[in-house]
This record gives C-alpha cells, sequence and structure tokens, in this order.
C-alpha cells in the first residue's frame, strides 16, 4: 500500500463527445449504496437494462464487500479493464457481479491512471485470483495485495501488455518468434 | 548431486503436460507431492493463447463472428451464440422467430455434442476404453447435421448477427427428430455402461468435491455447480432465445463429488433431447434474419450477455466506441474460471485422482488460454 | 445386502457392460471410412476450397473485380486487382490470390460475393507440398484443386 499514488483528481474525467444515453439507475439497491458510500460512487447508472456503478477505485473492494454481505452479491462473474489512453485515468477496471438470490446483474466500475495499484478484491473473492492476473497480464495494472501476481497466459518472460491499445502487436510477435522459435515470424 | 535438503525433503515436484494425455489439450499442471499424495498445484497455462480479445480490436463486428468458434471448439455454436446476442443487446435488435428456434435446436445439438466429447473422454482418463468410441459415434451424427446445416462441423460460423445465414435444409426436422429417436436409448447405453460399474463409481464417488459455498466463491458454473446443489442454470434464471417457452428441467445432485457431476450431465444430454424435440415440433415461419444494417456501428456503450454454455456462463462484454469495430470485447470464459477450483478440488487426493478431476472439470484448452 | 454380495461375487456390473459391448458388434455397426479408396461425400453446402466460378455459356469470369470479397474477409487474405475493360467500361478482374493456408472458411467471403463467382466448393484435399503452394492465383482459382486419387 505504500507506493500507492495519491488519489485521482477528483473531478470525473472529461468525457468524450459521444457518450452512452445512460439513464439513472433507480432502485433500492442503488439509493442503499449511495446511502451508504455518499460520494465514492460518483454514478449510478444503467444501460440497456443493464446497471453499474461508477466508483473511486479506492473503494471498489469495500464495495464488493458491502455487495456480497447486504445484497447478496455472492458471485463474482468476472474482473476486466478497458484501456483508454487519451483519457486522463487511462484504465477502466469493471466487476462484474451477479446475485443468485435476486437473479440480478451489476457492474462496479472504476478509472485509474496509469501506475495506480488498485487493492485486490482475492480476499472477498477466490475466483478473483485468476481474472486479476489476467488484467495484470494483459493491461499491467499491479493489484496490491494480491496473493500471486504473475503472468497468467502469456511467458513469463514477455514484455508490454497486450491489450494495451499502444501494443504493437507485429514487432512484439516477430521478435518473441524470432527470439524463442528460431524461425521468422508468419505475419 | 542433490543437495542435503532435497534428501531431506519428502516433497516432490512433478509436472504434469503439457502433452499429458489426460489434460485434455496443452494444460500443464505443476504437481507438489508427498508420496502419491497431492500437496499442492500450480495450472500453468497459454500454451493456446491466440489473443482472440487482440483479435476482436482489429475486426469488424462481423468479421469476428468466426473467431469466437475458435474458443471453445467443441462447442462452437454456444459460443457464436453469445456473441451475436451480445452484439445483438448492443444494436437493440432481436433475432427472429424463426431464428430463435433454430438457434435453440442447434445450441442443445451443441450441447450433447460437447458432453458426448466430454464423456468419452473422461471415461477414457478414468480407463474405462470403450465409451469414447460409442461417443464419437453418435456425436458424428450431430456433426453430420451440422456440416448440412451450415458446411463445417467443428467450428461452424453457423449463427450471423441478427439471425441465422442458412436457411434450413430441406430434411432437416427430420433428421434431428431421427437423432433424438436413436440418442435416447444410447443414453441409457452409457449409464449401462459406467453408472453401476464397480471401477466407476470407485475412481468417481467422494472425488473432488466442491460444495455449493466453493462453488460460489470460486465462480464455478455449469454442471459442477449443479452437481453441488445449486439448481442455477441461465436458461432458467435468465431465459434467452425464447428458452422460457420450453419445458425442461434443470437437474441437480447434492453431493457435489465427480460422480454426481457426471450423472448431472447424463441427465442434461436428456434434457436437451427433451428441448430439441419441443422446439423442432414448431419452428415458425419468416425471416431468419432481421433486418441488421450492412456497415454495423453500435452506438457508444457496453453490454454484458451472457448464455449458459455447456461449460458453464460464458459471458461476452462488449465495449462499443461508435465505430465499426468493438473496442474491447471481453470473453469471461467458463473453462478458465472453473480450471481455477481445480487446485481447491485435488489437494489432499492422490495423483490418479487429478486425471478424474481435470476431467470431470470440462475444460478445453482453446477457450481457458483464448 | 445378500444380493449385493451376490452382485459382486458373480461380477453382475461386469456382465452388464459386456453385454453392451457385444450387442455393438455386429457387422452393419462399422462406421469406420476406408478413407482413399472410399471418399467420403461432404455436404452440398460444406465449404472447402475455394473457386472463381466462369460463366457456363461463355467461359467468361464471373467476377466484376468489386473486391467486396477482400474487403468482407477477416484475415485479409483476398488480393485482387481490377482493370477497366476498354471497349465495355466495366472493371474486370486481373490478377486474384488466395491464401489458402491462412484461410478459415468461415465463409464471409462467398456471402459478399454480388455475383456468385467466388465459391468455397466440396473439395477438401488441399495439402501441398510446400508452404508458396497454399497461396492459389487466379488460373489455380479457376481450375480447381487436382488432388491425386488413389485406388486401394
Ligand atoms: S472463407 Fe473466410 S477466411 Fe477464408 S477467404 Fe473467405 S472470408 Fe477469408
Ligand atoms: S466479391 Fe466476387 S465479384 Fe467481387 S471481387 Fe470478389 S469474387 Fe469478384
Amino acid at each position: 500500500m505504500a507506493e500507492e499514488k495519491p488519489l485521482p483528481p477528483k473531478p470525473a474525467p472529461p468525457k468524450p463527445p459521444a457518450t452512452m444515453a445512460v439513464i439513472p439507475w433507480q432502485a433500492e439497491l442503488a439509493a442503499r449504496l449511495k446511502d451508504r458510500f455518499g460520494d465514492r460512487i460518483s454514478e449510478l447508472s444503467s444501460y440497456l437494462g443493464q446497471n453499474f456503478a461508477i466508483a473511486q477505485p479506492e473503494a471498489i473492494v469495500e464495495i464488493l464487500e458491502w455487495l456480497k454481505s447486504e445484497g447478496d452479491f455472492d458471485y463474482l462473474v468476472d474482473i476486466t479493464a478497458v484501456d483508454w489512453p487519451k483519457k486522463p485515468d487511462r484504465f477502466e477496471l469493471v466487476y462484474i457481479l451477479y446475485s443468485f438470490s435476486r437473479n440480478e446483474r451489476v457492474r462496479v466500475k472504476a478509472s485509474i491512471p496509469e501506475g495506480f495499484r488498485p487493492q485486490s478484491a482475492a480476499g472477498v473473492h477466490l475466483t478473483a485470483n485468476w481474472l486479476e492476473r489476467e488484467v495484470f497480464d494483459m493491461f499491467g495494472i499491479e493489484f496490491s495485495g494480491h496473493p500471486d501476481l504473475r503472468r497468467i497466459l502469456m511467458p513469463e518472460d514477455w514484455q508490454g501488455y497486450p491489450l494495451r491499445k499502444d501494443y504493437p502487436i507485429l514487432q512484439q510477435d516477430e521478435h518473441w518468434v524470432h527470439e524463442n522459435v528460431g524461425i521468422e515470424s508468419g505475419q | 548431486m542433490p543437495d542435503a535438503t532435497f534428501l531431506d525433503s519428502t516433497e516432490l515436484v512433478l509436472n504434469m503436460g503439457p502433452q499429458h494425455p489426460s489434460t485434455h489439450g496443452v494444460l500443464r499442471v505443476i504437481l507438489k507431492l508427498d508420496g502419491e499424495k497431492v500437496l499442492g498445484t500450480d495450472c500453468v497455462i497459454g500454451y493456446l493463447h491466440r489473443g482472440v480479445e487482440k483479435i476482436a480490436e482489429n475486426r469488424t463486428y462481423v468479421q469476428f463472428n468466426p473467431y469466437v468458434d475458435r474458443m471453445d471448439y467443441v462447442a462452437a455454436v454456444s459460443n457464436s451464440l453469445g456473441y451475436c446476442l451480445a452484439v445483438e443487446k448492443l444494436i437493440n435488435v432481436e433475432a427472429p422467430p424463426r431464428a430463435q428456434t433454430v438457434r435453440v435446436i442447434l445450441t442443445e445439438l451443441n450441447r450433447i455434442a460437447s458432453h458426448l466429447l466430454w464423456l468419452g473422454t473422461h471415461a477414457l482418463d478414468i480407463g474405462a476404453l470403450t465409451p469414447v468410441f460409442y461417443c464419437f459415434r453418435e456425436r458424428e451424427e450431430i456433426l453430420k447435421i451440422f456440416e448440412n446445416y451450415c458446411g463445417a462441423r467443428l467450428t461452424t460460423h453457423a449463427f450471423r448477427i441478427g439471425g441465422l445465414q442458412y436457411e434450413l435444409y430441406e430434411g432437416f426436422e427430420q433428421e434431428v427428430k431421427a437423432f433424438c429417436d436413436m440418442f435416447l436409448p444410447k443414453v441409457a447405453e452409457y449409464e449401462e455402461l459406467l453408472t453401476n460399474n464397480r471401477i466407476w463409481v470407485k475412481r468417481l464417488q467422494n472425488i473432488g468435491i466442491l460444495t455449493a459455498e466453493e462453488c460460489k466463491q470460486y465462480g464455478v458454473t455449469g454442471p459442477v455447480l449443479r452437481a453441488a446443489g445449486v439448481r442455477w442454470d441461465l436458461r432458467k434464471a435468465q431465459p434467452y432465445c425464447g428458452y422460457e417457452k420450453y419445458d425442461f428441467l434443470i437437474p441437480t445432485r447434492q453431493n457435489g463429488d465427480t460422480y454426481d457431476r457426471y450423472l448431472v450431465r447424463m441427465e442434461e444430454m436428456r434434457q436437451s433431447v427433451r428441448i430439441i424435440r419441443q422446439a423442432v415440433e414448431g419452428i415458425p415461419d419468416g425471416p431468419a434474419i432481421a433486418k441488421v444494417p450492412k456497415v454495423l456501428k453500435p452506438p457508444m456503450g457496453e453490454a454484458y450477455v451472457s448464455i449458459e454454455a455447456p461449460k458453464g456462463e460464458l459471458g461476452y462484454y462488449i465495449v462499443s466506441d461508435g465505430s465499426t469495430q468493438p473496442y474491447r470485447v471481453r470473453v469471461r470464459p467458463p473453462s478458465f474460471v472453473n480450471l481455477q477450483a481445480l487446485d481447491r478440488m485435488v489437494r489432499g487426493a492422490l495423483i490418479a485422482d487429478v486425471v478424474a478431476v481435470i476431467g470431470t472439470l470440462d475444460i478445453v484448452l482453446g477457450e481457458v488460454d483464448r | 445386502m445378500i444380493r449385493a454380495f451376490l452382485k459382486r461375487v458373480f461380477l453382475v456390473d461386469l456382465f452388464e457392460g459386456l453385454r453392451v459391448t457385444f450387442r455393438n458388434q455386429k457387422p452393419k455397426y462399422i462406421y469406420t471410412e476406408q478413407y482413399p479408396a472410399q471418399r467420403p461425400k461432404v455436404a452440398e453446402r460444406y465449404r472447402g476450397a475455394p473457386r472463381l466460378n466462369l460463366n457456363p455459356e461463355t467461359g467468361e469470369p464471373l467476377c466484376i473485380g468489386c473486391n467486396l470479397c477482400a474487403l468482407a474477409c477477416p484475415e485479409s487474405l483476398i488480393v485482387m486487382t481490377s482493370i477497366r475493360d476498354e471497349k465495355t467500361k466495366r472493371k474486370t478482374m486481373n490478377t486474384f490470390l488466395f491464401d489458402t493456408s491462412r484461410c478459415m472458411f468461415c465463409g464471409l467471403c462467398e456471402e459478399a460475393c454480388p455475383s456468385d463467382a467466388l465459391e468455397l466448393t466440396q473439395d477438401f484435399e488441399l495439402a501441398t507440398y510446400t508452404r508458396e503452394g497454399q497461396i492459389w492465383d487466379r488460373k489455380m482459382m479457376e481450375e480447381g484443386p487436382k488432388p491425386t486419387r488413389y485406388k486401394c
């Protein structure tokens, strides 16, 4: 936690001109979330009938914990990230949750700048272990407090993070294939 | 010359895979052993990583469709269905009823094909050599239907965004019905071979137990979850493609061991036949594909859509930035998430059980690694 | 209890299994195909080797050089050039390269073709001795592959 960067700037990042046509998420759960976390949740919306909350990255694990104990969201479906290189907070972390008893899905999202180390959710949901490893592998987002943060899909000595938008796929591929397989890449 | 600590220790590290026949592909499991007892495992995956998610960012929505077939290649139709549903959600289009019914038939056939492949290879791992031949024989019939329908057997590319590309061929209904009639006695035959077989029962019962609580913790879905007693199936919980119209049961068992997972899958095949029979009776007339613009440009937004694939919940999270290419496609693969529970399931078991547990998880490495 | 014991002693489960195996031993249940001798009949819609169709009456290529197939292909493996015919002022296909080694036979190119010129046919024997042999030119596309027929 020591090397965690200071809080990202308070105001929400400027949205690009075309935005998602969201409608506010109005439900009992949304109100309770707002009550509990106040301005640490900046947006509660719904798009195409799918609800999501945008939160401060520091609050994510706490929100997951609360949703698990209070909201019965006991199944973490997926953790992933989206790279928006043009935005000040480059990565958007996405947590997809499901509740068996409510039969409902909710997404929790947070924007983090490059180098920010979000807290690992592996203590709340065991499944976060591999999912976070994959996010680390693909985007280079390091989770603090993760039990075993290694690359998972790419080879251990791989350079760069493939799912970043600025990742030069051809050059890397040629380099790696040449180095390790000893042939010229077929691309 | 091993050093002294090595001689003192009773732990042995054993590498299983990446080409071990019972790992169903290129999975490498590093086992920490004490004698024959497993103290811990570490899965090394990624040998089959093809960067499907990266490919998606460089293709148009339509062009990416054939690639999803190559993830879980034994259940390509399910993959394709999930992707098409996700994009349809983004562009707010619904497939016409005819397409939906055909989709249900094909995905259920595919579920049977996937379970048959699982049954054959799982039995092979345990040491029962015969079922694999029978399973492949029946699977062949399904693949023939696929081939007649869309021209490919494995990576079918059967669905398109908005509906179906191919009209049903002459005799499709009869062939499907004939398959259903032929298939049910065959399931009984497999059960005759295995269910009461003493070796089979001994090798499977109380092996690799995963309780309902652990399943939820690990995010494990599909037959594994149902064998632990959770009656949860996305086809019932959040129906898509008109699954709510069909009358079928979700088989569950209580113990959550390998034997129960076997029984759940066997029953699932029967239920699939039941769904197919209902669906094929009333394929509605009408167009096979909805009106979809030639150049797909979903509005800026995102959607997560998941379906019940043979292995569990298969989800697609697609982010669109308003252009013709998806900004980000995230696949939530059931095999990848289920495989994570392997460590929990084999801790304290014997090496031979590892083989059984990998088999029972029904992983496809193409999907684990994507 | 006794029943279970007797079942055990007389290996009932074993014989039950054997019954199934013997039931399936009839020669009429043989499914194996003797491949090179006995060639499988693939489905009509099978997506195999690509072909550029010719107009059956005139022998002219049906392709109108629109390049749509190249645009539709996810692998961008079709490279074609077209020239404008001086007399008719229509575009015609000049060269056509199709890299079968990268093709995944998804059928998108075939669907995109407005003139039914490009077609994925029922030929499934695409193996060649060289990598370069996998790249088909216009001539090859029009004539189709000629796999060796074995007699056994
Ligand atoms: S079949 Fe698919 S991959 Fe092959 S050339 Fe046509 S569009 Fe491209
Ligand atoms: S789409 Fe058809 S007509 Fe157009 S260039 Fe390709 S083969 Fe020729």
